[in-house]
């Protein structure tokens, strides 16, 4: 049996690591931290410009991903989880209200927001909770109100603020904190008691995504004691309907067998004859080397601590060292206007077909290392909304085929 | 149109123009500031803020640092809760010049200024962080200032003298009839409405745009100088006090612990306009070179703010410099009467922050002399509203609050403990604030995340308890960020680079800040 590691817990991360267990191989998955997933918005983003992002030529990374694997990185997730956890259609975008109360293109989402994918004449009641500061009705409702819709049209929004406690004497409570408090009835019931009475005919409710971490269907439960449709709004840092997704993919890798070695950075590698030998761990007292005929590398990019830039403005990969594309004087990278494009943000290794990071002669670095995820560059994620897009295809792409496996 | 009238017009809301105001207030005068934007916008947000212990003067010049002395001593009493008395050491590093060392000592004793000369293995052990290769070193009384709580203070001073103080106000013109000051026109910037205050007195304490403000009267070639300067924030407190190199004032010789930051600083560099200050790379890596010499590992540290300000140094051929009452310690005092023939005209430059007061006075009672008045300065005497009781903050002020209100009150600003009563309050009094006026004096967004977290909560309680429009909200958010861009961009690199991405991934990726329609309301 084949022995691989991945390093990375992140979506890109994770999803390697399931789908190479799968495959039959013995998968040891390496992380420093928790990845991004549960500081992400909770939905499966592909492309703000759907299919036709897809075709974006090169350097972004969809052009050596190819549109075919990324769709069926994100169908495999899709299936992974089942539709508790993910519905919609990787090839139309719905659009879901912020937490700003502006609207941003997403390709499969949670159920439990669903009700909250925009249409003309909607008229929503945005309920906010006096003790969680990251959400507010008041805001969110303004704005949805005065945007055009995609397609033309309008909605309308109210907002409502109640104080529902959701741990008695705290009033500044996280959303983790409001997520638990819904396993508790009581809290439920006061939920639904403090907006009943303000809901009108023909309103959905939208709430902060708070509804629940280990069971999350308790949307369904509040569509029945409101009597109407009910979806929840993605919040900043920390993520309920991210860590729903990390949970259920961690305990899915667990189950087919790949060993977590979490709160390990990897800080070193041997290689011999142009293929890596063993990843190294700093550990306290002798550091522990870790050998496997095939290393996935899935470490996201900046904000991960990655890719970094030191004082002098040098670019690099912190832990092969690897070939960077994009890189240019900081000048060129880091711009004035804070609404320009950073192009610094685009700066990663370039991949081939089978995700392996390349030199400057267009050659992989070595010939089982796999490179997914963030710290692929090429695009600006967080801007043209395809960060899952490109974790899921890289992935895939990573270890489907005979040649990866 | 708004007609209002006074004894005397104070241009300028920085540091000299609140000063003179709570001075002219206090000796009974019907007192005016106007200020184009918000109280402390200009150099008294772009300064270093050392509250001077004299020391780095006593060299060159031992008077200017007697003067500073002084004022730090009254500063520390009278504006006590924007003092952080820090204590600071002068030290030298292996190679230094130490003849410069005994002129420092011969300078200190002249001035009288309070100083002691220690052991380099006693600096080491206050400040573990700085160069182990320290030689000489010299404790002195430098101290942190917070300038905005500084100008603040002032003001409120003199508003409970009567004194009127009028933001976002920008003086337009100045009428002179038969050679004398007779009003001044002013723009409501908020309103766009016309405001003319009939006055026979104008000081002009607009620091860098005193040559723009005094053309207005019809005083022309008032000759200032900008010299810009550069600090950088660190995000941490490298150093607990402030330390200086122990050598001929140089770039980036000082760290100031202010705060929850530390910064380095400066340069001076002679620039055209005070309104368009660059932030060259050059001239932070020049600080990161700096710093790594006083405070090993410094350049690694975290750099989290940049800002440039410009030293309002006015050279004038037209004052004798011999004349030293008015053309001393680097103040000058220009009197448009003698100099243009206009009368009811005094302009003020140069000087520092932490003789702000002094400076106030100096010009106040060229005023009552020319009035023929006979009405004694008293600003050292008081306690400004809110230092009445004498303490000088500490780092852990807040923290200290935010335990005593944990339970009964939100934070809305992580980084620098700022509570959802002190954000609502502030936006109470000031409904037409925009987010950088209030964090001026909350600090709103200026710790690490650099307002990743806590722009959107402010964006929302604007909205909800402030009573704006989604709307104005928003376009202050984006105002804010765009803001706070300014000062970050020069120095992105490390650890700030990753949280300019993980704030990214929030307010582009997941809230999509950008995608929102443009505001139909100018925030100023
Ligand atoms: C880089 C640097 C570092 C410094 N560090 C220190 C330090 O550590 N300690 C210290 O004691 N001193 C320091 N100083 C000096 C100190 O900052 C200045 O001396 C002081 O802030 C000057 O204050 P001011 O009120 O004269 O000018 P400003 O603060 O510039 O105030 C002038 C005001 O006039 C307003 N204005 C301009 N035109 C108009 C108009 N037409 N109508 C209405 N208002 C107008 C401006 O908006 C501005 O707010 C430093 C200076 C610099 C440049
Ligand atoms: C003692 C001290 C400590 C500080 N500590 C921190 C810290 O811990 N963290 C941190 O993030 N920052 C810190 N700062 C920097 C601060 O946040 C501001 O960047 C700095 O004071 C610049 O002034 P500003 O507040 O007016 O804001 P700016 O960011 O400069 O901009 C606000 C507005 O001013 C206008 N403007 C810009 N430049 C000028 C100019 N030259 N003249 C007139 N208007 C201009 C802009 O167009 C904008 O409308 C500190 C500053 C000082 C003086």
């Amino acid at each position: 049996m084949s022995q691989v590691i991945v390093i990375g817990a992140g979506l890109s991360g994770l999803v390697a690591a399931i789908k190479s267990a799968e495959g039959g191989q013995q998968v040891t998955l390496i992380s420093k931290g928790l990845g991004g997933l549960q500081l992400s918005q909770g939905t499966i983003d592909i492309h703000e410009q759907g299919l036709a992002g897809l075709e974006s030529p090169a350097p972004h990374p969809y052009a050596a991903i190819g549109a075919e694997n990324v769709l069926a990185g994100v169908k495999y997730l899709a299936k992974l989880l089942g539709p508790e956890f993910l519905v919609g259609d990787a090839k139309k975008n719905v659009y879901l209200p912020t937490a700003v109360g502006a609207i941003r293109p997403t390709a499969l989402i949670p159920p439990s927001m669903a009700a909250g994918s925009v249409r003309d004449g909607a008229k929503w009641l945005i309920v906010g909770l006096r003790r969680l500061k990251d959400f507010n009705a008041s805001l969110i409702a303004g704005n949805l109100s005065r945007l055009e819709l995609p397609g033309g049209g309008s909605l309308s929004a109210r907002a409502l603020t109640i104080d529902v406690v959701a741990r008695e004497g705290e009033v500044d409570s996280s959303a983790l904190t409001f997520a638990r408090a819904f396993d508790t009835p009581d809290f439920r019931q006061r939920l639904v008691a403090a907006i009943k009475p303000e809901l009108q005919p023909g309103e959905a409710v939208g709430l902060p995504a708070i509804l629940g971490v280990k069971q999350h269907d308790f949307w369904r439960e509040l569509q029945a004691s409101l009597g109407c449709e009910v979806f929840e709004i993605p919040l900043p840092p920390p993520s309920v309907p991210g860590m729903r997704l990390n949970e259920a993919l961690t305990a899915k890798a667990k189950a087919l067998g790949v060993r977590f070695v979490l709160g390990s950075y990897v800080s070193g590698f041997t290689a011999a004859g142009g293929k890596l030998v063993s990843v190294t761990v700093a550990t306290t007292g002798a550091p522990q080397e870790f050998k496997a005929d095939k290393f996935i590398y899935a470490p996201g990019g900046f904000e991960s601590g990655a890719l970094a830039m030191d004082s002098h403005y040098e670019i690099t990969e912190k832990v092969f060292g690897l070939p960077l594309h994009g890189v240019a004087p900081v000048e060129e990278l880091i711009l004035p206007d804070y609404w320009d494009e950073q192009p610094v943000f685009k700066v990663g290794v370039s991949v081939d077909k089978q995700m392996r990071p390349l030199d400057a002669a267009g050659k992989p670095v070595y010939a089982n290392l796999h490179a997914i995820g963030g710290i692929i560059g090429g695009a600006i994620r967080w801007k043209e909304k395809s960060g899952e897009g490109i974790a899921l295809g890289s992935a895939w792409a990573a270890t489907e085929g005979s040649e990866n496996v | 149109m708004r007609k209002l009238s006074a004894d005397v017009v104070v241009v300028g809301g920085g540091a000299t123009g609140s000063g003179v105001v709570r001075d002219c207030a206090m000796r009974g005068y019907k007192a005016i500031l106007v200020e184009r934007g918000d109280l402390g916008h200009g150099t008294s947000a772009r300064f270093h803020g050392l509250l001077h212990s004299g020391g780095r003067y006593v060299v060159a010049d031992p008077e200017s640092g007697a003067e500073c002395a002084r004022e730090n001593a009254i500063l520390k009493r009278i504006h006590a809760d924007a003092v952080e008395a820090t204590g600071g050491f002068f030290f030298q590093i292996e190679g230094d010049d130490e003849s410069f060392a005994d002129k420092f000592i011969e300078g200190a004793k002249i001035a009288k200024l309070p100083y002691q000369e220690i052991t380099a293995a006693e600096l080491l052990k206050r400040e573990p962080r700085c160069n182990p290769k320290a030689t000489r070193v010299m404790e002195v009384e430098d101290g942190t200032i917070d300038g905005w709580q500084l100008v603040w203070g002032a003001c409120r001073s003199a508003e409970a003298y009567g004194a009127q103080i009028l933001t976002y106000h920008q003086v337009t013109g100045i009428d002179v009839v038969g050679g004398k000051v007779q009003s001044v026109r002013c723009l409501d910037r908020k309103s766009g409405e016309e405001v003319v205050i009939d006055t026979a007195y104008v000081i002009n304490c607009s620091g860098p745009w005193a040559g723009q403000v005094a053309a207005l009267a019809g005083c022309h070639d008032v000759n200032v100088v900008p010299g810009r300067g550069v600090m950088v924030a660190m995000s941490h407190r490298l150093v607990n006090s402030v330390v200086n190199r122990l050598v001929k004032p140089a770039d980036g010789d000082i760290i100031v612990p202010v705060h929850t930051v530390c910064i380095i600083g400066t340069t001076d560099v002679k620039v055209e306009d005070p309104d368009n200050l660059e932030l060259p790379r050059a001239e932070v890596q020049k600080m990161l070179d700096a710093g790594e010499l006083m405070v090993p590992g410094f350049r690694e540290s975290r750099a989290v703010h940049a800002w440039a300000g410009a030293r309002p140094l006015i050279k004038d051929d037209r004052v004798d410099a011999s004349d030293t009452r008015h053309m001393s310690r680097g103040m000058a005092i220009l009197d448009h009467e003698t100099r243009d023939g206009v009368g009811g005209i005094l302009t003020i430059g140069g000087g520092k922050l932490t003789t702000y007061r002094l400076m106030a006075k100096n010009i106040t009672d060229v005023m009552v002399e020319k009035l023929g008045d006979d009405r004694p300065c008293r600003t050292d005497q008081e306690p400004v509203p809110g230092s009445e009781n004498g303490k000088n903050y500490q780092v852990s002020h807040r923290l200290h609050d935010r335990e005593e209100d944990r339970l009964e009150d939100q934070i809305i600003c992580e980084c620098e403990l700022m509570s959802r009563k002190m954000f609502t309050e502030l936006l109470r009094a000031n409904p037409d604030a925009s987010f950088d006026d209030l964090r001026r004096q909350l600090r709103l967004g200026m710790g690490p995340c650099q307002g990743g977290f806590c722009s959107l909560r402010a964006t929302g309680i604007a909205c909800a308890e402030g009573g704006w429009s989604a709307d104005k909200a928003t376009a202050a958010l984006r105002l804010f960020l765009k803001n706070r861009w300014i000062g970050l961009w020069p120095i992105l690199h490390g650890d700030q680079l990753r949280q300019a991405a993980l704030d990214s991934w929030m307010i582009s990726g997941t809230l999509n800040v950008e995608s929102l329609p443009a505001s139909e309301e100018v925030v100023l």
